[in-house]
Order: structure tokens, then C-alpha cells, then sequence
């Protein structure tokens, strides 16, 4: 008896081994059967984080896991980019990425580490104009008095950055392109830090998504210049568009979810199917709207598109940043 | 303000709300006793679940994990010395020495009632001075961050034991550690050697694992005792004596006020905080000598340190909608989840809600004070434990806790090399805790540091030229100053003892 327990021992192992196996196998048709990571690759308080939270919180329904925002920010959103690509390709670690991180850096910078057709798109989130903010204690307070300061004053004008090749990089470097100005950036590695640094009185101006700077702009703790679109944003129509005031400066940009490329198709499928159900959810659309933004969903095979003819225009802005 | 208070209280009071706060308030004491298990991941997880209920549930649920998860870490830094959490690693300094004289309920009570203190009076200054701390709090920049961050490096000294040359070896290898990874700025990789894993740069809790806990258990494993203390002498641990409380309370009080000041500051953490509240303590400390080797004083800075910036971070967060860490961007979710929009609007707006939750805040600080003290009476056992059935348990802890963070197999590797590194260090009396701190502070200072330099028209002056940084530069300077200047009174006092004799 005693000699056979260990055998015995060995079987129930074997077999629960087994088990395990097989519930490997039927990973892709059980999935998602543990919560999904829904990685953020900027520091907290940016537009990547705040439409991150919130998208996490309301998106279990249409999963049947939870979502978790992980937020791993560094090196303008490479850290977090290259975190996706090192996880296994089974769905369950997902990029919160955007224009910059996903198209203009791969497509214009030599070091970094991926490559564009590294992800497998799922869906669009957003697109939002670049809104140009201003600190009350800037002596500015429209975007001709801006410019004026900024030609008199080449290199005084500092303003809130976020990283080379950034949203708000790019913005100001096609302004000064527009204008012939100098202006002097200060790299905060994302939205977050960038806009608390315009609040606090320590920077002059700053440009970020209406999500970033709509609830101050409405406080009166940042006054709005102009919106980077071709219309006015529908989140704050008040503000006049770049071009409405003199200055043809056009730079929108986009949030998507995206998937390491190897992710199995059927796994890709559910995805594309859940974030296409969630962007409808009533309440995560009262929640976007609550942070002065709004849901522009595309699906992935319309997106990917879209992505492909954005190069030509992207390399256009590009040049401008030159 | 203070009708708000009374209506949000007397609104946010119920069995229901108390009760899921404390649920959430043990359920962080777990998280946090379990190394590699972090408030962020268990808030970040539990957030989804709040979307559905009650205001009055959801909010206190989410805090308690917070707090809980703070206080929690402190367990096994002082049982076993393996911090819990990273705002826990300066908790093994003395409250691993003081479990090992027999001296654990003394240290789990003190680091209790460290933690309740700050807490306490940290959300007091939360109900009071939000708005204005918020207000200052954002007129900090890069250049101030930097002077910060440089007077926390210099706790170095403070946790270098005998040998500073030693302490400033450890110190230079943590740095280079802390570079790894990519370049903050520009995103180029340094240091990674064309391995993927390292581009991320080290994990900080794998490394605090390795280096305490696994040192721990090499080091133990030399030794034929048995367990950590005898019985006889913890089987009658005491309760902690009021002298004791008394002679420790300046060092609270003090370092209540630089967590509290910490915290608000977004992107200053419990992680420095504690670091910086332990190593001012020892400064200011009547019986400095004992620091590193059971002062029940070092316990209560560090402790009061880390959960004085719980609430804290809270002031950024609320009255600008800027989170300074994760935990407080995820809470940020859940806030706005709930119809709170953070920002300048939400204390006029919703001034009842929030005054009530501050005031269920300073309840569930009671309720930690009684669970804890009941939960001491069990856990501080764990000293007891045969070493032989111990030491692979920590072990195993330290895989699963290492593997946990991210659940990735290069940070378990990480964790060993950090655990023969540590075991190295002690070995050769190399002090772990500055490289701990040059690891952690290396990456921000360098940011810090170069965002300052961007943003100044002739270099470093920035730093005298902006009131603030100017300000902290002369406390700075004034604090070293007054070190220097007691040292050579010291050494002179010492030498004219001799000349006379």
C-alpha cells in the first residue's frame, strides 16, 4: 500500500498535468478567461491615462474579465510599447497606443526598438485636435499675442513639452515652423507632468488633447488659444480653430487599442467584437464626455487604412518639425 | 467647510460604508504583507468591480485597499525582513533587529501606531489646507524636484552604518543600476546589452526582495539556531510601553509632517518618503548609535513616513485632477466612475461627498488601530517558527512574490542576483539600504536634473533664481550645515575630553 501511494501520487499528477494542457489548448476559444492588461505607455494624468482608466472601468461587460490599466511609462512611450512585445502574443496584454508611439516615431526615428507592423490594430478610440493653452500669468492671451511675444522674444517663450516627436512636440515645432519663431521646450514625458507644469505658473504655454486641458480651460485655470483641427472641436466650441485665427496649423491625434502582431485570430476577433460593442456602452460615453473628449471608433480593417495613407500626411507634419 | 463636513458625514455614515471600508482596509493589510502583491495592481484590479455601487461603498472600499496595503507592507519587513511593499524597505532596518531581540510586538505596535499617527494627521491637513497645499504643491517644477531629490540622496549618510566609503560604493553601484533602461529623455537604450528584458530598466521590487529577504535567508542559513528568538522571551512579548511611545512621538510628529509634504508633491511617493522620514529622524535622534540595530524610533519614522503621503497624494489628484503616481491614477477612474470629476470644480460641486469621505478616512485610521492590534496578537508568532520550515517558506514567497509584479521570469532572476548580491554586501559590511535609495532616485534626479537645465536660459542658475528652488536650496544647505557643524563640535568636544585627561 504504501509503496504504491507515491505511483498513485505520480498519476493524479500526470493527469492533472494533462488537464492543465488541455486548458492551454482551449485558451483561444475560452478567451479571455483571466483579466486583459490594457497597457499605458505615459506617465499618469495624460490623455493616454485618463481615456485609459476610464475605458478599463467600463469594460468588463463586454469581456467578461476585467480590465486593468497598467500604466508603464519611459522614453516617450517606447518603455510600455516594447512591454507589449515582450509578453506572449495571446491577447491578454494590450497597447493603449496612439499616432505618435504606433506610426510618426517607428516611420521617422531610427533607434526605436519596434516596428509599426510589430502590432495588430483592433480599434480607434479617439481623434482630437491638439488644443494650444495658454497660463493666465503668460503675458498672452490669444494666439496673435503669442506669436508677437515669441517673435519679439526669440527663446523666452517656454512652454510645456512632452518628448521628442510627441503630440506636443510636434504641435509647437510646426508652429515655430509656421512662424518663424523660437521657442524654448521643456520634456515632461507626457501630458500629465506637462500640464501640471502650465498650471503651476512654471511654464508659459502648452498644447495637449482637449481631455488633458478641457476641465481647466472651463475653470478658467488655462485660457484656450486655438484647436489644431480642421473644425472646431465639438468638446469646446468656443475655441476657434488655428486656421480661424491666422495660423494654419493642423495636428490631430488618435488613441487605439492595439495587439501584439501573432496574436491568434480568433483572439483578435473577440477583441475587434468587444471594443466595438464597449465604444457604444452609455456609460463609458458619459464617462468620455465627462472629460471634455468624445469616442471616434473605427474598426480595425477601416483603420488600417486609414493608417496607411496617414503616413503621407504625418511625414508632411514631420517635415514641418525639421 | 465645516457644515460640509457635518453634512457629508452625517450622509456617508453607515453600517454598509464602514463595513466595506474596513473589508477593503484588511483585505490591503494581506496585499501588502504579500511581497510582490501591490496596492496598484489590487486597486487597478478591484476598480471595475466599484463602477456599480454606491458612492459611499465604492470610494472608502478603494482607500481602505490603499491604506491597508501601506501599513500592511510593514509585517513581514519587521518578521521576516522582506518588505511587503517599497515604501516598507526602510522598515527592515530596525524593525528586522528588533523581531530578532525578541522585540517584534514592540516593533509590529510601534510601526502600528506610526502608521495611525500619520495617517491621522495627514488627513487632518487634507480637510484643512487642501486647496492652499494643493496650490503651492503645483509651483513645484523640475529645478525644485531636483533639490528634493538631492536631499533625499543625502540620507545616504544617515543609512551608510559605519563605513561612509562603503555607503558611497553601494550608493554608486544602486545609481548605475538605476540607469539601465531607457534614457528618460529620448528613449535610447542604455546599459540593456541588446536583451529586451533589461530596456525596461530593474524592477524595484524584485530587487528589494532579492537583497532583504533572500540575503536573509542565506545569511540564516549559515547559523544552526533554530528560530529567530526564543520562546521564553516572545511568548511574554509586552505590549509596547508608553516611555518608549513618548521618546518616539517627536520623530512621528515629524515625520507625519514630511510625508505629508511628500505626498502632495505629484510624483513623490511613499517609496522616498519613507527613506527621507527615517534618515532625518536618525539626524535629529538622541540615541543615533541605535539606528540600524533595533531603535524603536527608526520603526516609527518610517512607518509614519510612508502612510503620512496616503492621503497626501490625494491633494493633487482632487483639486487639479493630477494623479502623481498610479495608485492615484487609477483612483482617478474610479472617482470619475463615480461622478466625480476631480479638478477645481469638485469641492464646490460635490463639497459634501468629499468632506464625507475625509471624514470616514479618519474612521477607518480608528478601525486599523483595533484590527491591527488584534491581528499583532497572532501574527507576531511568526518569530517562532523553526527556522527549518521558515526559510523555504520566505523562499518560496520571495519567487512568487518576485514573479507577481510582472509576472515575469527576468525579474525572478533579477531577485536572485539581487538576493547573492545582498548576501555579498552584508557579508563584506557593504550597507544595502543607499544602494536602494541611489536605485531609486537615480532615474528621477537625472530627469529632474536635465528637465532644470532645459528649462534654464543660463544654466544652473535656475536654481537660485526661482523663490522656491532658491528656498530649499538654503534649508538644504543650512541642514547639511548643521550636521557638519555638530560633527566637529563632536569631535572637538571629543578632543578637548582627551586634552584634558
Amino acid at each position: 500500500m504504501l509503496t504504491k501511494l507515491p505511483n498513485r501520487a505520480c498519476r493524479a499528477l500526470l493527469t492533472a498535468g494533462l488537464l492543465c494542457a488541455t486548458i492551454g489548448a482551449a485558451s483561444a476559444a475560452d478567451f479571455p478567461d483571466k483579466p486583459i492588461r490594457l497597457v499605458i505607455p505615459y506617465p499618469p494624468g495624460g490623455a493616454s491615462s485618463l481615456h485609459g482608466g476610464v475605458i478599463a472601468t467600463s469594460a468588463e461587460p463586454y469581456f467578461g474579465q476585467p480590465m486593468i490599466p497598467l500604466i508603464r511609462h519611459g522614453g516617450g512611450g517606447i518603455a510600455g510599447a516594447s512591454y507589449v512585445l515582450q509578453q506572449p502574443a495571446d491577447g491578454y496584454t494590450l497597447l493603449f497606443g496612439d499616432v505618435t508611439i504606433n506610426l510618426l516615431r517607428p516611420l521617422v526615428e531610427k533607434d526605436i526598438p519596434f516596428k509599426i507592423d510589430d502590432f495588430e490594430p483592433i480599434g480607434r478610440i479617439t481623434l482630437d485636435p491638439m488644443v494650444f493653452v495658454a497660463s493666465p500669468k503668460a503675458p498672452f492671451k490669444t494666439m496673435k499675442e503669442m506669436v508677437a511675444f515669441a517673435t519679439k522674444n526669440p527663446d523666452k517663450l517656454v512652454y510645456s513639452s512632452d518628448n521628442v516627436n510627441g503630440w506636443t512636440y510636434v504641435a509647437f515645432k510646426a508652429l515655430m515652423h509656421k512662424t518663424g519663431t523660437k521657442m524654448r521646450g521643456i520634456d515632461f514625458g507626457g501630458g500629465g507632468p506637462a500640464v501640471a507644469n502650465v498650471l503651476g505658473g512654471n511654464t508659459m504655454a502648452y498644447a495637449g488633447a482637449p481631455a488633458v486641458v478641457g476641465e481647466h480651460v472651463k475653470g478658467g485655470a488655462l485660457i484656450a488659444l486655438c484647436t489644431a483641427g480642421k473644425a472646431r472641436a465639438s468638446t469646446l466650441p468656443d475655441v476657434p480653430t488655428c486656421t480661424e485665427t491666422g495660423y494654419d496649423v493642423m495636428w490631430q491625434v488618435w488613441l487605439g487599442v492595439l495587439a501584439k502582431k501573432g496574436t491568434p485570430e480568433p483572439v483578435l476577433a473577440k477583441l475587434r467584437d468587444g471594443f466595438g460593442k464597449l465604444v457604444t456602452d452609455k456609460g463609458l460615453k458619459a464617462l468620455i464626455a465627462r472629460i471634455t473628449s468624445e469616442i471616434k471608433y473605427v474598426g480595425a480593417d477601416a483603420w488600417k487604412k486609414e493608417l496607411d495613407e496617414e503616413k503621407k500626411s504625418l511625414m508632411a507634419i514631420y517635415a514641418l518639425t525639421q | 467647510m465645516l457644515a460640509d463636513l457635518a453634512h457629508g458625514i452625517a450622509g456617508f455614515f453607515s453600517v454598509v460604508s464602514v463595513g466595506t471600508a474596513l473589508l477593503g482596509l484588511l483585505a490591503g493589510i494581506v496585499i501588502g504583507a504579500l511581497p510582490g502583491l501591490t496596492a496598484t495592481m489590487t486597486i487597478a484590479v478591484l476598480t471595475p468591480f466599484t463602477f456599480f455601487m454606491e458612492t459611499a461603498v465604492a470610494l472608502p472600499f478603494l482607500l481602505g485597499v490603499y491604506k491597508g496595503a501601506i501599513y500592511g507592507g510593514s509585517i513581514p519587513a519587521i518578521l521576516i525582513n522582506t518588505p511587503g511593499t517599497a515604501a516598507a524597505a526602510a522598515t527592515t532596518m530596525d524593525g528586522h533587529a528588533l523581531a530578532k531581540q525578541g522585540r517584534a510586538r514592540h516593533a509590529l505596535e510601534m510601526s502600528l501606531y506610526g502608521s495611525v499617527i500619520g495617517d491621522m494627521l495627514a488627513t487632518l491637513v487634507l480637510i484643512a489646507v487642501t486647496a492652499p497645499l494643493a496650490a503651492i504643491a503645483i509651483k513645484f517644477s523640475s529645478p525644485e524636484f531636483t533639490i528634493l531629490f538631492l536631499f533625499a540622496l543625502t540620507m545616504i549618510a544617515s543609512v551608510s552604518g559605519g563605513s561612509i566609503l562603503k555607503g558611497l560604493i553601494a550608493a554608486a553601484a544602486g545609481a548605475l543600476i538605476g540607469c539601465i533602461g531607457l534614457d528618460p529623455m529620448s528613449g535610447y537604450q542604455r546599459f540593456t546589452f541588446g536583451i529586451p528584458d533589461m530596456s525596461g530598466g530593474i524592477a524595484l521590487v524584485p530587487v528589494l526582495i532579492g537583497m532583504f529577504a533572500i540575503s536573509e535567508v542565506l545569511i540564516q542559513s549559515e547559523k544552526k539556531v533554530l528560530r529567530a528568538v526564543s520562546a521564553v522571551t516572545d511568548g511574554r512579548g509586552t505590549p509596547l510601553p508608553w516611555a518608549e511611545m513618548k521618546r518616539a512621538m517627536p520623530a512621528i510628529l515629524r515625520s507625519s509632517a514630511i510625508g505629508t509634504f511628500l505626498g502632495a508633491l505629484p510624483g513623490l511617493g511613499a517609496e522616498i518618503a519613507c527613506w527621507v522620514a527615517y534618515g532625518d529622524a536618525k539626524r535629529r535622534s538622541k540615541a543615533p548609535a541605535l539606528y540600524g540595530k533595533g531603535s524603536l524610533e527608526g520603526v516609527a519614522a518610517a512607518e509614519t513616513g510612508n502612510n503620512a503621503t496616503v492621503p497626501a497624494t490625494l491633494i493633487p489628484m482632487l483639486v487639479f485632477g493630477i494623479p502623481g503616481d498610479t495608485v492615484t491614477a487609477i483612483l482617478l477612474g474610479a472617482f470619475m466612475a463615480q461622478g466625480l470629476l476631480p479638478g477645481p470644480l469638485l469641492f464646490q460641486q460635490h463639497g459634501d461627498v468629499i468632506y464625507g469621505l475625509f471624514g470616514l478616512l479618519l474612521l477607518t485610521n480608528l478601525l486599523l488601530l483595533v484590527f491591527g492590534l488584534g491581528a499583532i496578537r497572532f501574527i507576531r508568532h511568526v518569530v517562532l517558527i523553526p527556522h527549518s520550515i521558515l526559510l523555504p517558506c520566505v523562499t518560496v514567497f520571495c519567487f512568487a512574490g518576485a514573479f507577481a509584479v510582472s509576472q515575469s521570469l527576468f525579474d525572478v532572476l533579477v531577485m536572485l542576483l539581487g538576493g547573492f548580491a545582498g548576501y555579498a554586501m552584508r557579508k563584506t559590511a557593504v550597507p544595502i539600504p543607499p544602494f536602494v535609495i541611489a536605485l531609486l532616485l537615480a532615474s528621477p534626479l537625472e530627469n529632474a536634473l536635465r528637465q532644470s537645465l532645459l528649462f534654464s536660459a543660463d544654466g544652473a542658475w535656475i536654481f537660485v533664481t526661482r523663490p522656491i528652488a532658491a528656498g530649499l536650496l538654503a534649508l538644504f544647505a543650512l541642514s547639511i550645515g548643521l550636521v557638519a557643524w555638530r560633527a566637529l563640535a563632536g569631535r572637538h568636544r571629543k578632543s578637548s575630553i582627551v586634552a584634558t585627561t
